[in-house]
Protein backbone atom coordinates (compact mmCIF):
# COMPACT_ATOMS: atom_id res chain seq x y z
CA UNK A 1 0.00 0.00 0.00
CA UNK A 2 2.75 2.37 1.01
CA UNK A 3 4.57 1.40 -2.11
CA UNK A 4 1.62 2.05 -4.37
CA UNK A 5 1.09 5.41 -2.73
CA UNK A 6 4.69 6.32 -3.43
CA UNK A 7 4.21 5.17 -7.00
CA UNK A 8 1.14 7.40 -7.39
CA UNK A 9 3.04 10.22 -5.77
CA UNK A 10 5.80 9.95 -8.36
CA UNK A 11 3.21 9.96 -11.15
CA UNK A 12 1.59 12.99 -9.59
CA UNK A 13 4.96 14.69 -9.25
CA UNK A 14 5.69 14.08 -12.93
CA UNK A 15 2.42 15.75 -13.93
CA UNK A 16 3.11 18.55 -11.46
CA UNK A 17 6.60 19.22 -12.81
CA UNK A 18 5.30 19.09 -16.37
CA UNK A 19 2.69 21.76 -15.62
CA UNK A 20 5.34 23.90 -13.94
CA UNK A 21 7.80 23.45 -16.82
CA UNK A 22 5.09 24.23 -19.34
CA UNK A 23 3.84 27.30 -17.46
CA UNK A 24 7.17 28.85 -16.49
CA UNK A 25 7.89 30.45 -19.88
CA UNK A 26 4.44 32.02 -19.89
CA UNK A 27 4.62 33.39 -16.39
CA UNK A 28 8.04 34.84 -17.23
CA UNK A 29 6.55 36.57 -20.26
CA UNK A 30 3.77 37.81 -17.98
CA UNK A 31 6.05 39.27 -15.34
CA UNK A 32 8.25 40.91 -17.97
CA UNK A 33 5.21 42.52 -19.56
CA UNK A 34 4.10 43.63 -16.14
CA UNK A 35 7.54 45.13 -15.61
CA UNK A 36 7.40 46.91 -18.94
CA UNK A 37 3.97 48.33 -18.13
CA UNK A 38 5.21 49.46 -14.72
CA UNK A 39 8.31 51.21 -16.02
CA UNK A 40 7.34 52.45 -19.48
CA UNK A 41 3.59 52.99 -19.54
CA UNK A 42 2.30 56.12 -17.87
CA UNK A 43 -1.12 56.60 -16.31
CA UNK A 44 -1.89 59.24 -18.93
CA UNK A 45 -1.24 56.87 -21.81
CA UNK A 46 -3.66 54.34 -20.35
CA UNK A 47 -6.38 56.83 -19.54
CA UNK A 48 -6.26 58.03 -23.14
CA UNK A 49 -6.55 54.48 -24.41
CA UNK A 50 -9.52 53.41 -22.28
CA UNK A 51 -12.77 55.31 -22.95
CA UNK A 52 -14.46 57.03 -20.02
CA UNK A 53 -17.85 55.51 -20.71
CA UNK A 54 -18.03 52.16 -18.94
CA UNK A 55 -19.88 50.36 -21.74
CA UNK A 56 -17.27 51.45 -24.25
CA UNK A 57 -14.43 50.83 -21.82
CA UNK A 58 -15.46 47.22 -21.27
CA UNK A 59 -16.01 46.73 -24.99
CA UNK A 60 -12.52 47.97 -25.81
CA UNK A 61 -10.99 45.79 -23.08
CA UNK A 62 -12.88 42.70 -24.14
CA UNK A 63 -11.63 43.08 -27.71
CA UNK A 64 -8.08 44.01 -26.73
CA UNK A 65 -7.30 40.32 -26.37
CA UNK A 66 -7.39 39.93 -30.16
CA UNK A 67 -4.19 41.86 -30.56
CA UNK A 68 -2.63 41.25 -27.19
CA UNK A 69 -1.67 37.63 -26.71
CA UNK A 70 -1.83 36.61 -23.08
CA UNK A 71 -2.34 33.27 -21.47
CA UNK A 72 -4.09 32.55 -18.23
CA UNK A 73 -0.98 32.03 -16.14
CA UNK A 74 0.73 35.18 -17.33
CA UNK A 75 -2.19 37.54 -17.40
CA UNK A 76 -2.89 38.06 -13.69
CA UNK A 77 0.30 40.05 -13.03
CA UNK A 78 -0.39 42.16 -16.12
CA UNK A 79 -3.96 42.90 -15.07
CA UNK A 80 -3.16 43.86 -11.49
CA UNK A 81 -0.43 46.13 -12.83
CA UNK A 82 -2.90 47.78 -15.19
CA UNK A 83 -5.32 48.40 -12.31
CA UNK A 84 -2.55 49.83 -10.16
CA UNK A 85 -1.83 52.16 -13.09
CA UNK A 86 -5.36 53.47 -13.04
CA UNK A 87 -7.22 51.31 -15.57
CA UNK A 88 -10.77 50.81 -14.24
CA UNK A 89 -10.76 47.38 -12.56
CA UNK A 90 -13.89 46.18 -14.35
CA UNK A 91 -12.28 46.91 -17.71
CA UNK A 92 -9.04 45.23 -16.71
CA UNK A 93 -10.93 42.15 -15.51
CA UNK A 94 -12.90 41.99 -18.76
CA UNK A 95 -9.56 41.96 -20.59
CA UNK A 96 -8.28 39.26 -18.24
CA UNK A 97 -11.25 37.03 -19.04
CA UNK A 98 -11.04 37.17 -22.84
CA UNK A 99 -7.28 37.66 -23.25
CA UNK A 100 -6.37 33.98 -22.88
CA UNK A 101 -9.17 32.88 -25.23
CA UNK A 102 -9.52 35.22 -28.16
CA UNK A 103 -5.86 35.72 -28.92
CA UNK A 104 -4.75 34.52 -32.36
CA UNK A 105 -2.58 31.65 -31.12
CA UNK A 106 -5.35 30.09 -29.07
CA UNK A 107 -7.96 30.58 -31.78
CA UNK A 108 -5.69 28.91 -34.28
CA UNK A 109 -5.11 25.98 -31.91
CA UNK A 110 -8.88 25.66 -31.49
CA UNK A 111 -9.37 25.73 -35.25
CA UNK A 112 -6.84 22.95 -35.65
CA UNK A 113 -8.08 20.85 -32.72
CA UNK A 114 -11.58 20.68 -34.12
CA UNK A 115 -10.57 19.46 -37.50
CA UNK A 116 -10.28 22.85 -39.16
CA UNK A 117 -13.77 23.70 -38.11
CA UNK A 118 -14.37 27.43 -37.90
CA UNK A 119 -17.76 26.93 -36.26
CA UNK A 120 -16.23 25.91 -32.93
CA UNK A 121 -13.81 28.83 -33.03
CA UNK A 122 -16.65 31.29 -33.49
CA UNK A 123 -18.71 29.72 -30.71
CA UNK A 124 -15.81 29.80 -28.30
CA UNK A 125 -14.90 33.34 -29.18
CA UNK A 126 -18.43 34.75 -29.00
CA UNK A 127 -19.32 33.02 -25.76
CA UNK A 128 -16.12 34.28 -24.15
CA UNK A 129 -16.78 37.84 -25.30
CA UNK A 130 -20.36 37.81 -24.02
CA UNK A 131 -19.38 36.31 -20.66
CA UNK A 132 -16.55 38.80 -20.20
CA UNK A 133 -18.64 41.76 -21.32
CA UNK A 134 -21.49 41.05 -18.90
CA UNK A 135 -19.05 40.29 -16.09
CA UNK A 136 -17.24 43.57 -16.73
CA UNK A 137 -20.43 45.62 -16.78
CA UNK A 138 -21.81 44.02 -13.60
CA UNK A 139 -18.46 44.55 -11.86
CA UNK A 140 -18.49 48.20 -12.82
CA UNK A 141 -21.50 48.65 -10.53
CA UNK A 142 -19.72 46.85 -7.71
CA UNK A 143 -19.09 48.77 -4.50
CA UNK A 144 -15.48 47.67 -4.44
CA UNK A 145 -13.74 50.38 -6.40
CA UNK A 146 -10.20 49.38 -5.60
CA UNK A 147 -10.04 45.60 -5.68
CA UNK A 148 -6.26 45.39 -5.21
CA UNK A 149 -5.11 43.90 -1.94
CA UNK A 150 -2.04 46.02 -1.56
CA UNK A 151 -1.04 49.30 -3.07
CA UNK A 152 1.37 48.14 -5.73
CA UNK A 153 2.00 51.62 -6.89
CA UNK A 154 5.60 52.41 -6.30
CA UNK A 155 6.15 55.88 -7.68
CA UNK A 156 8.01 55.62 -10.94
CA UNK A 157 10.38 58.20 -12.24
CA UNK A 158 9.90 58.24 -16.02
CA UNK A 159 12.88 60.51 -16.55
CA UNK A 160 15.65 58.02 -16.09
CA UNK A 161 17.91 56.80 -18.89
CA UNK A 162 16.75 53.84 -20.97
CA UNK A 163 19.47 51.60 -19.59
CA UNK A 164 18.23 52.24 -16.07
CA UNK A 165 14.66 51.60 -17.22
CA UNK A 166 15.52 48.23 -18.71
CA UNK A 167 17.30 47.32 -15.52
CA UNK A 168 14.24 48.32 -13.51
CA UNK A 169 12.02 46.17 -15.73
CA UNK A 170 14.15 43.15 -14.84
CA UNK A 171 14.24 43.91 -11.13
CA UNK A 172 10.52 44.42 -11.21
CA UNK A 173 10.02 41.16 -13.10
CA UNK A 174 11.94 39.27 -10.42
CA UNK A 175 9.82 40.84 -7.71
CA UNK A 176 6.67 39.87 -9.58
CA UNK A 177 7.89 36.37 -10.35
CA UNK A 178 8.30 35.63 -6.67
CA UNK A 179 4.92 36.96 -5.73
CA UNK A 180 3.08 35.19 -8.59
CA UNK A 181 5.15 32.05 -9.10
CA UNK A 182 4.31 30.76 -5.65
CA UNK A 183 0.62 30.51 -6.50
CA UNK A 184 1.27 29.03 -9.89
CA UNK A 185 3.29 26.28 -8.23
CA UNK A 186 0.68 25.59 -5.53
CA UNK A 187 -2.06 25.55 -8.17
CA UNK A 188 -0.09 23.19 -10.40
CA UNK A 189 0.45 20.90 -7.44
CA UNK A 190 -3.23 20.72 -6.62
CA UNK A 191 -4.21 20.22 -10.26
CA UNK A 192 -1.70 17.36 -10.58
CA UNK A 193 -2.98 15.74 -7.37
CA UNK A 194 -6.55 15.89 -8.58
CA UNK A 195 -5.59 14.41 -11.94
CA UNK A 196 -3.84 11.52 -10.21
CA UNK A 197 -6.01 10.78 -7.20
CA UNK A 198 -9.51 11.67 -8.25
CA UNK A 199 -11.18 9.79 -11.01
CA UNK A 200 -12.10 12.29 -13.69
CA UNK A 201 -13.65 9.41 -15.54
CA UNK A 202 -16.25 9.10 -12.77
CA UNK A 203 -16.94 12.80 -13.12
CA UNK A 204 -17.41 12.45 -16.84
CA UNK A 205 -19.92 9.69 -16.31
CA UNK A 206 -22.30 11.91 -14.31
CA UNK A 207 -22.49 14.47 -17.05
CA UNK A 208 -25.79 14.06 -18.85
CA UNK A 209 -28.38 16.60 -19.86
CA UNK A 210 -27.50 20.10 -21.00
CA UNK A 211 -27.18 21.63 -17.54
CA UNK A 212 -25.24 18.84 -15.87
CA UNK A 213 -22.91 18.27 -18.78
CA UNK A 214 -21.94 21.94 -18.91
CA UNK A 215 -21.42 21.86 -15.17
CA UNK A 216 -19.24 18.77 -15.35
CA UNK A 217 -17.16 20.15 -18.21
CA UNK A 218 -16.62 23.41 -16.34
CA UNK A 219 -15.61 21.54 -13.20
CA UNK A 220 -13.22 19.52 -15.34
CA UNK A 221 -11.74 22.67 -16.90
CA UNK A 222 -11.21 24.15 -13.45
CA UNK A 223 -9.54 21.01 -12.13
CA UNK A 224 -7.34 20.20 -15.10
CA UNK A 225 -5.96 23.76 -15.26
CA UNK A 226 -4.76 23.30 -18.81
CA UNK A 227 -2.96 25.94 -20.78
CA UNK A 228 -5.45 27.69 -23.03
CA UNK A 229 -3.36 26.72 -26.03
CA UNK A 230 -3.67 23.02 -25.26
CA UNK A 231 -7.18 22.81 -23.87
CA UNK A 232 -8.89 22.70 -27.25
CA UNK A 233 -7.15 19.43 -28.06
CA UNK A 234 -8.30 17.90 -24.82
CA UNK A 235 -11.78 19.32 -25.34
CA UNK A 236 -11.99 17.78 -28.78
CA UNK A 237 -11.40 14.34 -27.30
CA UNK A 238 -14.66 14.77 -25.40
CA UNK A 239 -16.65 15.60 -28.50
CA UNK A 240 -18.34 12.26 -28.65
CA UNK A 241 -19.26 12.02 -25.00
CA UNK A 242 -20.32 15.64 -24.52
CA UNK A 243 -22.53 18.07 -26.32
CA UNK A 244 -21.05 20.93 -28.31
CA UNK A 245 -22.31 23.51 -25.84
CA UNK A 246 -20.70 21.81 -22.85
CA UNK A 247 -17.42 21.62 -24.75
CA UNK A 248 -17.71 25.35 -25.37
CA UNK A 249 -18.30 25.75 -21.61
CA UNK A 250 -15.06 23.85 -21.01
CA UNK A 251 -13.09 26.05 -23.37
CA UNK A 252 -14.57 29.31 -22.13
CA UNK A 253 -14.57 28.78 -18.38
CA UNK A 254 -11.21 26.96 -18.16
CA UNK A 255 -9.00 29.81 -19.37
CA UNK A 256 -11.01 32.33 -17.34
CA UNK A 257 -10.92 30.48 -14.04
CA UNK A 258 -8.86 27.45 -13.09
CA UNK A 259 -7.02 26.26 -10.01
CA UNK A 260 -3.77 28.03 -10.89
CA UNK A 261 -5.15 31.46 -11.55
CA UNK A 262 -7.70 31.31 -8.73
CA UNK A 263 -4.73 31.18 -6.36
CA UNK A 264 -3.09 34.08 -8.12
CA UNK A 265 -6.32 36.10 -8.07
CA UNK A 266 -6.78 35.63 -4.32
CA UNK A 267 -3.23 36.76 -3.82
CA UNK A 268 -3.81 40.00 -5.70
CA UNK A 269 -7.42 40.99 -5.23
CA UNK A 270 -9.82 41.34 -2.35
CA UNK A 271 -11.65 38.12 -1.55
CA UNK A 272 -15.10 39.54 -2.27
CA UNK A 273 -13.96 40.76 -5.68
CA UNK A 274 -12.44 37.43 -6.69
CA UNK A 275 -15.60 35.60 -5.61
CA UNK A 276 -17.63 37.99 -7.70
CA UNK A 277 -15.42 37.45 -10.77
CA UNK A 278 -15.58 33.68 -10.40
CA UNK A 279 -19.29 33.68 -9.60
CA UNK A 280 -20.15 35.84 -12.60
CA UNK A 281 -17.93 34.00 -15.06
CA UNK A 282 -19.30 30.70 -13.78
CA UNK A 283 -22.97 31.69 -13.76
CA UNK A 284 -22.99 33.36 -17.15
CA UNK A 285 -21.01 30.62 -18.89
CA UNK A 286 -23.35 28.00 -17.45
CA UNK A 287 -26.46 29.93 -18.46
CA UNK A 288 -25.24 30.64 -21.97
CA UNK A 289 -24.10 27.12 -22.68
CA UNK A 290 -27.15 25.47 -21.16
CA UNK A 291 -29.66 27.44 -23.13
CA UNK A 292 -27.94 27.88 -26.44
CA UNK B 1 20.21 36.50 -1.81
CA UNK B 2 17.88 33.58 -1.18
CA UNK B 3 16.02 34.66 -4.31
CA UNK B 4 19.17 34.54 -6.38
CA UNK B 5 19.70 30.95 -5.24
CA UNK B 6 16.12 30.05 -6.16
CA UNK B 7 16.40 31.65 -9.59
CA UNK B 8 19.68 29.83 -10.03
CA UNK B 9 17.91 26.63 -8.99
CA UNK B 10 15.30 27.07 -11.74
CA UNK B 11 18.04 27.83 -14.28
CA UNK B 12 19.95 24.70 -13.35
CA UNK B 13 16.79 22.60 -13.33
CA UNK B 14 15.69 23.68 -16.80
CA UNK B 15 19.18 23.42 -18.27
CA UNK B 16 19.57 19.98 -16.72
CA UNK B 17 16.28 18.86 -18.30
CA UNK B 18 17.50 19.92 -21.71
CA UNK B 19 21.02 18.56 -21.36
CA UNK B 20 19.90 15.18 -20.05
CA UNK B 21 17.09 14.99 -22.57
CA UNK B 22 14.61 14.31 -19.78
CA UNK B 23 12.55 17.22 -21.01
CA UNK B 24 10.84 14.77 -23.38
CA UNK B 25 9.31 13.07 -20.36
CA UNK B 26 7.49 16.29 -19.48
CA UNK B 27 6.67 18.19 -22.63
CA UNK B 28 6.32 17.78 -26.36
CA UNK B 29 9.69 18.67 -27.91
CA UNK B 30 7.87 20.83 -30.40
CA UNK B 31 7.59 23.37 -27.59
CA UNK B 32 11.05 22.87 -26.15
CA UNK B 33 12.20 26.26 -27.45
CA UNK B 34 9.85 27.85 -24.94
CA UNK B 35 11.42 26.22 -21.94
CA UNK B 36 14.87 26.84 -23.34
CA UNK B 37 13.99 30.52 -23.57
CA UNK B 38 12.77 30.34 -19.99
CA UNK B 39 16.08 28.81 -18.92
CA UNK B 40 17.99 31.67 -20.55
CA UNK B 41 15.70 34.26 -18.93
CA UNK B 42 16.15 32.62 -15.53
CA UNK B 43 19.90 32.74 -16.02
CA UNK B 44 19.69 36.42 -16.87
CA UNK B 45 17.45 37.13 -13.89
CA UNK B 46 19.84 35.27 -11.58
CA UNK B 47 22.68 37.53 -12.64
CA UNK B 48 20.51 40.62 -12.30
CA UNK B 49 19.32 39.57 -8.86
CA UNK B 50 22.89 38.99 -7.66
CA UNK B 51 24.00 42.39 -8.90
CA UNK B 52 20.85 43.96 -7.48
CA UNK B 53 21.54 42.47 -4.05
CA UNK B 54 25.14 43.69 -4.07
CA UNK B 55 24.10 47.12 -5.23
CA UNK B 56 21.43 47.66 -2.60
CA UNK B 57 23.51 46.14 0.15
CA UNK B 58 26.73 47.75 -0.92
CA UNK B 59 28.17 48.11 2.53
CA UNK B 60 27.54 44.67 3.80
CA UNK B 61 30.12 42.00 4.10
CA UNK B 62 29.70 39.83 1.02
CA UNK B 63 31.39 36.89 2.57
CA UNK B 64 28.42 36.36 4.83
CA UNK B 65 25.50 36.11 2.53
CA UNK B 66 23.75 33.59 4.68
CA UNK B 67 23.62 36.13 7.50
CA UNK B 68 22.25 38.66 5.11
CA UNK B 69 18.96 36.91 4.80
CA UNK B 70 18.15 37.71 8.36
CA UNK B 71 19.63 41.11 8.75
CA UNK B 72 19.47 42.93 5.49
CA UNK B 73 15.91 43.52 4.59
CA UNK B 74 15.72 46.92 6.26
CA UNK B 75 17.70 48.35 3.44
CA UNK B 76 15.67 46.85 0.61
CA UNK B 77 13.66 48.90 -1.78
CA UNK B 78 10.78 46.49 -1.82
CA UNK B 79 9.12 45.18 1.25
CA UNK B 80 9.56 41.49 1.75
CA UNK B 81 7.66 38.95 3.73
CA UNK B 82 9.23 38.12 7.02
CA UNK B 83 10.05 35.13 9.15
CA UNK B 84 7.92 32.05 8.85
CA UNK B 85 5.91 33.26 5.88
CA UNK B 86 9.09 33.91 3.97
CA UNK B 87 10.36 30.50 4.85
CA UNK B 88 7.15 28.91 3.60
CA UNK B 89 7.21 30.70 0.30
CA UNK B 90 10.84 29.71 -0.17
CA UNK B 91 9.78 26.10 0.36
CA UNK B 92 7.17 26.46 -2.37
CA UNK B 93 9.82 27.54 -4.89
CA UNK B 94 12.39 25.02 -3.79
CA UNK B 95 9.92 22.12 -3.86
CA UNK B 96 9.51 21.70 -7.65
CA UNK B 97 13.22 22.23 -8.25
CA UNK B 98 14.04 19.65 -5.62
CA UNK B 99 11.53 16.99 -6.64
CA UNK B 100 12.28 17.67 -10.28
CA UNK B 101 16.01 17.23 -9.84
CA UNK B 102 16.13 14.44 -7.29
CA UNK B 103 13.03 12.30 -7.51
CA UNK B 104 12.94 9.72 -10.27
CA UNK B 105 10.84 10.79 -13.23
CA UNK B 106 8.07 8.32 -13.60
CA UNK B 107 6.35 7.37 -16.78
CA UNK B 108 2.60 7.70 -16.85
CA UNK B 109 1.00 4.30 -16.58
CA UNK B 110 -2.20 2.49 -15.71
CA UNK B 111 -2.57 4.50 -12.48
CA UNK B 112 -3.30 7.52 -14.62
CA UNK B 113 -5.50 5.61 -17.05
CA UNK B 114 -7.52 4.54 -13.99
CA UNK B 115 -7.90 8.13 -12.87
CA UNK B 116 -8.37 9.84 -16.18
CA UNK B 117 -10.15 7.05 -17.92
CA UNK B 118 -10.21 6.63 -21.65
CA UNK B 119 -13.14 7.63 -23.71
CA UNK B 120 -14.53 6.02 -26.65
CA UNK B 121 -17.13 7.70 -28.73
CA UNK B 122 -20.65 6.48 -28.49
CA UNK B 123 -21.26 6.12 -32.12
CA UNK B 124 -24.69 6.24 -33.57
CA UNK B 125 -24.87 4.77 -37.02
CA UNK B 126 -25.37 7.32 -39.72
CA UNK B 127 -24.35 10.21 -37.57
CA UNK B 128 -22.34 12.47 -39.78
CA UNK B 129 -22.37 15.50 -37.53
CA UNK B 130 -18.86 16.91 -37.80
CA UNK B 131 -18.98 17.59 -34.06
CA UNK B 132 -19.43 13.91 -33.45
CA UNK B 133 -16.13 12.89 -34.92
CA UNK B 134 -14.64 10.07 -33.03
CA UNK B 135 -11.37 10.86 -31.54
CA UNK B 136 -10.38 8.95 -28.50
CA UNK B 137 -8.20 5.96 -29.15
CA UNK B 138 -8.26 7.27 -32.63
CA UNK B 139 -5.89 10.13 -33.15
CA UNK B 140 -7.45 12.64 -35.46
CA UNK B 141 -4.75 14.22 -37.52
CA UNK B 142 -7.15 16.01 -39.80
CA UNK B 143 -6.37 18.83 -37.47
CA UNK B 144 -3.02 19.41 -39.06
CA UNK B 145 -4.00 19.57 -42.65
CA UNK B 146 -6.82 21.27 -44.45
CA UNK B 147 -9.91 19.19 -45.12
CA UNK B 148 -8.83 18.52 -48.69
CA UNK B 149 -5.22 18.04 -47.85
CA UNK B 150 -6.26 15.76 -45.08
CA UNK B 151 -8.39 13.55 -47.28
CA UNK B 152 -5.59 13.38 -49.75
CA UNK B 153 -3.11 12.59 -47.05
CA UNK B 154 -5.30 9.93 -45.54
CA UNK B 155 -5.79 8.49 -48.97
CA UNK B 156 -2.09 8.57 -49.56
CA UNK B 157 -1.33 7.21 -46.11
CA UNK B 158 -4.00 4.62 -46.44
CA UNK B 159 -2.42 3.63 -49.72
CA UNK B 160 0.91 3.57 -48.00
CA UNK B 161 -0.43 1.15 -45.42
CA UNK B 162 -3.00 -0.71 -47.44
CA UNK B 163 -0.62 -2.41 -49.80
CA UNK B 164 1.24 -3.93 -46.92
CA UNK B 165 0.11 -7.16 -45.46
CA UNK B 166 2.03 -6.38 -42.30
CA UNK B 167 1.86 -2.92 -40.70
CA UNK B 168 4.53 -2.12 -38.15
CA UNK B 169 3.99 0.96 -36.00
CA UNK B 170 6.94 2.66 -34.33
CA UNK B 171 7.41 5.86 -32.31
CA UNK B 172 7.16 8.03 -35.42
CA UNK B 173 4.20 6.55 -37.20
CA UNK B 174 2.20 5.35 -34.20
CA UNK B 175 -0.42 8.09 -34.07
CA UNK B 176 -0.60 8.29 -37.86
CA UNK B 177 -0.99 4.56 -38.20
CA UNK B 178 -3.60 4.26 -35.46
CA UNK B 179 -5.58 6.94 -37.18
CA UNK B 180 -5.50 5.23 -40.53
CA UNK B 181 -6.56 1.96 -38.92
CA UNK B 182 -9.41 3.49 -36.98
CA UNK B 183 -10.46 5.62 -39.89
CA UNK B 184 -11.16 2.80 -42.19
CA UNK B 185 -10.81 -0.51 -40.38
CA UNK B 186 -12.83 -2.26 -43.06
CA UNK B 187 -10.09 -2.24 -45.66
CA UNK B 188 -7.49 -3.50 -43.20
CA UNK B 189 -9.37 -6.54 -42.03
CA UNK B 190 -7.03 -9.49 -41.94
CA UNK B 191 -3.91 -7.32 -42.05
CA UNK B 192 -1.20 -8.04 -39.54
CA UNK B 193 -0.36 -5.18 -37.19
CA UNK B 194 2.60 -4.91 -34.84
CA UNK B 195 3.09 -2.25 -32.18
CA UNK B 196 4.44 -1.70 -28.71
CA UNK B 197 2.57 -0.45 -25.70
CA UNK B 198 1.70 -1.15 -22.11
CA UNK B 199 -1.04 -3.42 -20.86
CA UNK B 200 -4.18 -1.93 -19.42
CA UNK B 201 -6.84 -4.25 -18.09
CA UNK B 202 -10.24 -2.73 -17.93
CA UNK B 203 -12.54 -4.30 -15.36
CA UNK B 204 -15.40 -4.94 -17.72
CA UNK B 205 -13.29 -6.87 -20.23
CA UNK B 206 -13.20 -10.64 -20.41
CA UNK B 207 -10.06 -12.17 -18.98
CA UNK B 208 -8.83 -13.00 -22.45
CA UNK B 209 -8.98 -9.36 -23.51
CA UNK B 210 -6.97 -6.30 -22.63
CA UNK B 211 -5.91 -2.96 -24.05
CA UNK B 212 -2.43 -2.06 -25.18
CA UNK B 213 -1.97 1.65 -24.95
CA UNK B 214 0.56 4.38 -25.34
CA UNK B 215 0.30 7.87 -23.99
CA UNK B 216 0.14 10.57 -26.64
CA UNK B 217 1.16 14.08 -25.68
CA UNK B 218 -0.07 17.42 -27.03
CA UNK B 219 1.84 20.03 -25.01
CA UNK B 220 2.85 18.45 -21.76
CA UNK B 221 2.27 15.34 -19.73
CA UNK B 222 -0.73 16.95 -18.03
CA UNK B 223 -2.73 16.96 -21.25
CA UNK B 224 -1.87 13.46 -22.41
CA UNK B 225 -4.31 10.74 -23.37
CA UNK B 226 -4.02 7.10 -24.27
CA UNK B 227 -4.13 5.60 -27.76
CA UNK B 228 -4.12 1.99 -28.76
CA UNK B 229 -6.26 -1.04 -29.43
CA UNK B 230 -8.10 -3.85 -27.81
CA UNK B 231 -6.27 -7.16 -27.93
CA UNK B 232 -8.04 -10.49 -27.97
CA UNK B 233 -6.35 -13.69 -26.86
CA UNK B 234 -7.48 -17.21 -27.62
CA UNK B 235 -7.42 -18.01 -23.92
CA UNK B 236 -7.01 -16.29 -20.55
CA UNK B 237 -4.06 -13.92 -20.33
CA UNK B 238 -2.06 -13.32 -17.16
CA UNK B 239 -0.38 -10.14 -18.28
CA UNK B 240 -0.29 -7.47 -15.60
CA UNK B 241 -1.04 -3.77 -15.96
CA UNK B 242 1.89 -1.70 -17.21
CA UNK B 243 3.81 -4.61 -18.63
CA UNK B 244 5.28 -3.36 -21.90
CA UNK B 245 4.71 -5.75 -24.74
CA UNK B 246 5.15 -5.96 -28.45
CA UNK B 247 2.08 -7.40 -30.02
CA UNK B 248 1.48 -8.76 -33.47
CA UNK B 249 -2.06 -9.57 -34.37
CA UNK B 250 -4.60 -9.78 -37.11
CA UNK B 251 -6.98 -6.89 -37.41
CA UNK B 252 -10.65 -7.69 -36.93
CA UNK B 253 -13.73 -5.80 -36.00
CA UNK B 254 -16.26 -6.30 -33.27
CA UNK B 255 -19.15 -4.63 -31.56
CA UNK B 256 -17.94 -3.48 -28.21
CA UNK B 257 -20.75 -3.05 -25.73
CA UNK B 258 -19.27 -0.56 -23.21
CA UNK B 259 -18.43 1.78 -26.09
CA UNK B 260 -21.63 0.93 -27.93
CA UNK B 261 -19.76 0.90 -31.18
CA UNK B 262 -17.84 -1.25 -33.57
CA UNK B 263 -14.13 -1.06 -32.99
CA UNK B 264 -11.18 -2.64 -34.66
CA UNK B 265 -9.20 -5.03 -32.47
CA UNK B 266 -6.27 -7.36 -32.84
CA UNK B 267 -6.59 -11.10 -32.67
CA UNK B 268 -3.23 -11.86 -31.16
CA UNK B 269 -0.77 -13.98 -33.14
CA UNK B 270 2.32 -13.26 -31.23
CA UNK B 271 3.05 -11.28 -28.11
CA UNK B 272 6.31 -10.81 -26.30
CA UNK B 273 7.21 -8.88 -23.19
CA UNK B 274 9.65 -6.08 -23.86
CA UNK B 275 11.53 -3.49 -21.84
CA UNK B 276 9.83 -0.08 -21.60
CA UNK B 277 11.19 2.00 -24.49
CA UNK B 278 13.41 5.02 -23.92
CA UNK B 279 10.69 7.20 -25.33
CA UNK B 280 7.54 5.92 -23.69
CA UNK B 281 5.35 8.63 -25.16
CA UNK B 282 4.31 9.48 -28.67
CA UNK B 283 3.88 13.12 -29.62
CA UNK B 284 1.75 15.19 -31.89
CA UNK B 285 4.57 16.51 -33.90
CA UNK B 286 3.35 18.24 -36.98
Amino acid sequence: MGNSFFHSFLQMNTIFISIVVEALPFILIGVFFSGIIQIFVTEEMLSKLIPKNRFLAVLVSVLLGFIFPGCECGIVPIVSRLIAKGVPPYAAIAFMLTGPIINPIVLFATFIAFGNNIHMVILRCLTAIIVAYITGIVLSYSKIQNPLLKEHTIPVNYNVPLKQKLWDVCVHAIEEFFSMGKFLIIGAFIAASVQTFISTDALVKIGHGPFLSSLVMMALAFILSLCSEADAFVASSFQSTFSTSSIVAFMVFGPMVDIKNTFMLFNNFKKGYVLRIIGLAFGITLLLTTFI
Amino acid sequence: MARAYMLFGFTVFLVQLHVSGNITKYINMKYSYLSLTAAILFGLLTVIQVIHVFKTEGNHDHEHDHDCDHTCHHGHVHKKEKGFKRFLSAIVFIFPVFTGLFLPISTLDSTIVDAKGFHFPVSEPGNNDPFMQRQYLKPDLSVYYGEEGYKQLIKQETKEFVNKNHIELNDENFLKGMEVLYDNPGIFLGTKVTYKGFVYREKTLNNNQLFIFRFGIIHCVADSGVYGMLIDFPKKSDLKNDQWVEVTGTLKQMYYQPFKTTIPYLQVDNLKEVKPPNEPYVYRNK
